[in-house]
């Protein structure tokens, strides 16, 4: 195993070699990965040649299964086999049984962590993503013939800090690494835009199976600027099949509670009624009920007529989306459908009038979302050092805090382009008290209990002082995929007391190493193992890099400052022969460390460096 | 380095916004976390800081209010706490019978031409206002600056009843 190679700053880094690197489109219903193979993305197909993979686990007693096969199981055995594990994934159990209370799952685990009972004992939805996402990992790396640097994966624009978070996990139990977390519609515009090469604003209308998303985005010389995102995390394909399957079930006379396995069929005849109501005026649709042939007609008259309040929400998300952006409907050049359930006409004719133009169906809206998260995987993973493609994406949802009376107070509102940091200063109301609880929020409305609620920690170790006397300030970081950091400070006695907030949905690293070890179907894979070989591949990706930041900015440092950088590389080259996962680590950070200054200094000379280019007007 | 500087911009209110928004894609696109991803971690938590401030120096001088504001605390004349009272009776009147419209908005006839009537009359006090700002400020002495700050206290209280008026908006259209 050659891992490390060092080299003779100046003498080396490696020449450029290619980064096998994917998108991955993590859907509702079905999930897709894509890679850019010479100069082109295109979606990877698995051994029977099919590039869709069901979103669906099946937890059968010898194996897990993902896919079509598992799909086989959604009838037969619901109970072990979850599907749209989307919909569940960083949500509470209350979430859950409001929305969705006819699921076949029994669910255990406490509030915050909601659990599905299978007969490979209680799975967490992140886990059933993390299947999923193995089985496209293990497709890419067959196809691209080797181990992938990272991933981009895609997540609705409209997920909240929980839901991103609980995707990044999925991703990490499944041994990925992700390079970024990419918006749906973002990714989308990406692979049209670039493709059309059209400049201007253009709206990303995508209706998935379990969500849907509008977002409004400026085109302009490679930049894409997102002005404004909007929709509703909760809304998609699958409720127009529940709004079907209730119409059949009065038709039926059936009464509920179902069986799992009934309700199951009736979805799955919803769903494919639902498809073939986008070519014909009418269908039939068969059941079994009782062992006995059910059967009635439905027209696409009546289909649309049990839809149209679906369709009209997503018209006022919209409607408020535009508005946020500042554009107006004739300001709009283009309206990119994206999402198979813009497949349903009454979707297409709705938003056509809506928009006073012909939305664009010519591209795959199954595929495009991944191909778009490629050609960034692409660009991240380095391969691309001269591409002039940036994207400026935004938060979807406000961050506030709760103040007294049970108010939110907004800190960074929605639609702020990220990465954004943001303070806000509080004090004490009482004399003396030495402590304060922070509950971090995300949400448009007034009140704490309309909103979701991201997290609580508490401040403490404040000195005693006289009521508003203590400057507690709270730090808000979103970063570039979304995620939120949350830090509080007292700092008017110099005294620091620093909290890192761990998300109320979320799971804490130690049941994420225990899926890790869980999730290891081969008994000679051993998490020890894997542990040593992350660092490694870490160490070396380290390592490589700032060897080459040396040679192109090398004069930026004292000779002192190189002579300390290289020891610190040394050492890390060293340590990580080794096999010990906590010494490589802790010797990746002090490697880091002692970078600081290098890297502040060489982001202040290629701000300077790009300055220049621009003619610096009037000064 | 002020936000001014860091965009190459002299520090004036009037600002050309092509030009703004140039410098801000150009610097973005020198220290945007995307082009860091593989690089170190050092790297990338000093490009999402870097990133970070140059998004909150671009919507800081984009936004004429904020600019102004901006502008004003580097002069050294900071706003007044907003919990000290306006001593202009005239301009409080006047919000509160804005306010008054604001609340009867729901219960008009036509509610459309309602909505477009407050937002009509909005617009254009708060335009007039904006204006006597813009003179203010360009004068560049400590006595129009003190005096700039009250236009720009007073103009967000319309920004204020925007965001209301919004809010209403989304409210009756929701139904």
């Amino acid at each position: 195993m050659a891992l490390l190679q060092i080299a003779e700053p100046g003498q080396s880094t490696v020449p450029h070699e290619h980064r096998l690197a994917a998108g991955i489109d993590l859907g509702t219903t079905n999930s897709l990965v894509a890679s850019v193979k010479s100069g082109e993305a295109q979606t990877l197909n698995d051994e029977a040649g099919n590039d869709i993979l069901p979103s669906i686990v099946s937890y059968q007693e010898a194996e897990t299964l993902v896919g079509e096969q598992a799909k086989k199981f959604t009838v037969s055995d619901a109970e072990n086999t979850i599907v749209s594990a989307k919909r569940l994934i960083g949500r509470s159990l209350k979430d859950i049984q409001g929305k969705y209370p006819s699921l076949p799952y029994s669910f255990s685990g406490d509030e915050n962590h909601p659990e599905i009972q299978t007969r490979h004992g209680l799975i967490n939805p992140v886990q059933v993503s993390a299947e999923i996402l193995k089985s496209l990992n293990v497709r890419a790396e067959q196809a691209l013939g080797g181990e992938l640097t990272g991933v981009v994966i895609t997540v609705p624009a409209h997920f909240d800090d929980a839901q991103r978070q609980s995707t990044k996990d999925a991703a990490k139990i499944a041994g990925l690494n992700v390079l970024r977390l990419l918006n749906e519609p973002t990714a989308a515009a990406v692979a049209y835009g670039l493709d059309s090469g059209q400049e201007g604003v253009i709206a990303i209308y995508d209706l998935g199976g379990g969500t849907f998303d509008i977002s409004i985005l400026r085109l302009n010389k490679g930049v894409f600027e997102v002005l404004a995102t909007g929709g509703d995390s909760a809304l998609g394909g699958d409720d127009f099949d529940v709004a079907l399957v209730d119409h059949i079930i009065e038709q039926a006379n059936l009464t509920r509670p179902l069986s799992n396995a009934m309700e199951r069929q009736l979805s799955q005849q919803a769903c494919i009624a639902k498809e073939q109501l986008s070519q014909n005026n009418q269908v039939e649709v068969n059941l079994t009920i009782d062992d006995k042939p059910w059967s009635t007609t439905l027209s696409k008259e009546t289909f649309n007529t049990l839809i149209a309040g679906l369709v009209n929400k997503t018209l006022r998300a919209c409607r408020r989306t535009l508005k946020d952006a500042d554009i107006t409907i004739d300001e709009v050049i283009e309206v990119v459908m994206v999402g198979g359930s813009t497949r349903v006409p009454l979707v297409r004719s709705e938003v056509e009038k809506y928009f006073k133009k012909l939305p664009l169906t010519s591209i795959d809206p199954d595929k495009v979302v991944a191909v778009g998260a490629a050609i960034q995987a692409d660009i991240l993973a380095g391969n691309k050092p001269d591409s002039e493609v940036l994207l400026l994406d935004v938060i979807p949802l406000s961050l506030g805090l709760e103040t007294m009376g049970g108010l939110v107070e907004k800190v960074i509102s929605r639609n702020t382009t990220i990465p954004v940091a943001k303070a806000q200063e509080f004090t004490t109301f009482k004399d003396g008290q030495t402590a304060m609880a922070v509950h971090v929020l995300q949400g448009e409305r007034e009140l704490v209990d309309d909103c979701r609620s991201l997290a609580r920690f508490e401040l403490r170790g404040i000195p005693p002082m006289t009521a508003g006397a203590a400057h507690i300030r709270v730090t808000f970081k979103v970063d570039a995929d979304g995620l939120l950091e949350v830090t509080a400070m007292e700092k008017s006695t110099g005294v620091e007391s620093k909290v890192e907030v761990k998300p109320s949905f979320g799971l804490d690293d130690s049941k994420i190493t225990e899926m890790i070890i869980d999730s290891m179907t081969n008994a000679k894979e051993d998490i020890q193992a894997r542990m040593v070989k992350e660092q490694q591949v870490e160490a070396s990706r380290v390592i490589e890099s700032i060897q080459a930041a040396l040679v192109e900015d090398g004069k930026l440092l004292s000779e002192d400052e190189i002579t300390a950088i290289e020891n610190a590389i040394s050492s890390l080259a060293l340590i990580a022969q080794t096999n010990i996962a906590a010494d490589i680590e802790a010797a990746i950070e002090i490697l880091n460390d002692s970078t600081a200054i290098f890297a502040e200094r060489r982001m202040d000379a290629s701000i300077r460096t790009a300055l220049s280019g621009q003619s610096v007007d009037e000064v | 380095m002020n936000y001014f500087q860091l965009f190459g911009l002299s520090e004036k209110f009037t600002l050309d916004n092509t030009k703004l928004s140039e410098v801000y894609q150009t610097l973005q696109k020198a220290v945007h976390p995307d082009r860091f991803a593989h690089a170190s971690n050092q790297d990338q938590l000093v490009a999402v800081q870097k990133s970070a401030m140059i998004n909150d120096a671009y919507q800081t001088l984009k936004n004429p209010l904020k600019r102004a504001g901006y502008m004003l605390k580097l002069r050294g004349t900071e706003m007044p706490n907003e919990q000290n009272s306006f001593s202009d009776n005239a301009f409080l009147m006047r919000q509160m019978e804005l306010r008054e419209m604001l609340a009867e908005v729901k219960f008009a006839e036509d509610i459309d031409a309602a909505v477009f009537e407050i937002n009509q009359t909005l617009d254009s006090e708060f335009s007039l206002l904006f204006k006597a700002l813009q003179v203010k400020l360009n004068e560049c002495n400590s006595a129009a600056d003190n005096l700039a700050i009250e236009d720009l206290r007073k103009l967000k209280f319309y920004q204020k009843l925007h965001v209301e008026l919004d809010r209403l908006e989304d409210l009756l259209f929701e139904d």
